[in-house]
């Protein structure tokens, strides 16, 4: 299940921030083992490659070990942790001026198809443009709303929105392709 | 004429608790739309129950090692700005009258340097050369090793100390906590080594 539960209680988690601000590195290791994978899936989810998001992960963890304080200890840590995550994932293809023009995305609709024609959910997914994808697991699986999604990567609520549907319109088609339909 | 069907947008909307009172007035009565909305709920589910995914290496020792860099340069600074700023409060009291101060870029240049000269000092010391790495501290101090190479690399630009002093005084920071780092890989593996 992709969903990470908050796998820390909010009161072992406040404990557990509190020993590595005071430079306790076994509670960070905790800290770490605990969110490593749910921020490693965001991450994978919203890059390009498995490399990017290791790059994803580690600097995602540089920033909670420089901005513990920050933590307010009111709210869910996973919450916090995922929102560092989300924001580095992003940056980097704001960073590299990644643009996703219809053309590109038409391109890479091309190259895919070579691909089977089983496609499961997670391989049509994968098949999104960047940034499409991003919005669909952000929105969908992640349950940012669309105003939240529109700060983090600079962009508007209606070209969220936008994006979400033509996300899965073509989910709908390659789904539909998959299945023989 | 008959009614128009819901866009993707609109049945989105309505999806997520946000629809037009037309949109819901329509599903309801729009057998193919609300077999559209039925699968876009679908899809939505299936999304959430995709696995998780497992990183295929393990970061922790080089986020520890970092962390530990990052703490250790905060302490340093921290050190240093207070030294500094009590050396500025006498050389305030002892002024009869303003004076050129030096520019604060050479000073900051100048203790990162020292620092970072000093933690290679404690690197040599420790003759890495000769303590055997593991495998994840050999990877982990690899990677340091080629963040350290590109760091000088940076240094070796000219240009970078006529247009950017700030960012090379920034890359000599850099550069000791990639030292300090691998100072922690060096010696962490020679206690994990003595057990």
């Amino acid at each position: 299940m992709t969903g990470v539960a908050d796998t820390i209680p909010l009161t072992e988690a406040r404990s557990l921030v509190r020993r590595a601000r005071s430079g306790d590195f076994d509670a960070l290791g905790q800290i770490y083992r605990a969110y490593e994978t749910g921020v490693y899936t965001l991450a994978r989810r919203l890059t390009r490659t498995a490399e990017d998001a290791e790059d994803v992960l580690q600097e995602t963890f540089l920033e909670v070990c420089r901005s513990l304080g920050n933590w307010r200890g009111d709210g869910s840590l996973w919450g916090w942790i995922r929102t560092i995550a989300a924001s580095k994932a992003l940056m980097r293809y704001r960073r590299e001026k990644l643009r996703e023009t219809d053309e590109l995305d038409e391109a890479s609709m091309g190259r895919a198809g070579d691909l089977p024609l089983q496609l499961d959910l997670e391989a049509a997914l994968e098949r999104l443009p960047e940034r499409s994808r991003s919005v669909v697991w952000l929105h969908d699986v992640e349950g940012y709303t669309h105003e939240e999604i529109a700060e983090m990567m600079g962009m508007t609520t209606s070209f969220s929105k936008s994006q979400l549907a033509r996300a899965h319109q073509k989910l709908r088609a390659w789904l539909a392709e998959g299945s023989g339909a | 004429m008959s009614e128009r069907h819901g866009t993707t947008a609109e049945l989105l909307a309505v999806r997520d608790g946000e629809g037009s009172a037309w949109a819901r007035e329509h599903l309801a009565r729009c057998e193919p739309c609300a077999g559209e909305l039925y699968r876009l709920e679908q899809v939505r589910a299936r999304l959430k129950a995709l696995p998780s995914i497992r990183p295929p290496r393990d970061r922790w020792s080089l986020v520890a090692a970092h962390a530990r860099s990052d703490r250790r340069g905060r302490r340093l600074h921290s050190a240093i700005g207070v030294a500094a700023a009590a050396a500025l409060v006498g050389v305030t009291f002892l002024a009869v009258r303003p004076r050129p101060q030096p520019l604060p870029d050479a000073a900051a240049l100048d203790r990162a340097m020292i620092q970072s000269r000093a933690m290679e000092a404690t690197l040599r010391s420790i003759s890495p050369e000769r303590r055997p790495l593991n495998g994840g501290a050999a990877s982990v101090a690899a990677d340091l090793e080629q963040e350290l190479s590109q760091v000088d690399s940076a240094l070796n630009d000219p240009g970078a100390w006529r247009t950017e002093p700030d960012h090379v005084v920034d890359l000599w920071r850099q550069r000791t906590g990639i030292l300090s780092a691998l100072v922690d890989v060096h010696t962490a593996n020679a206690t994990y080594a003595a057990f």
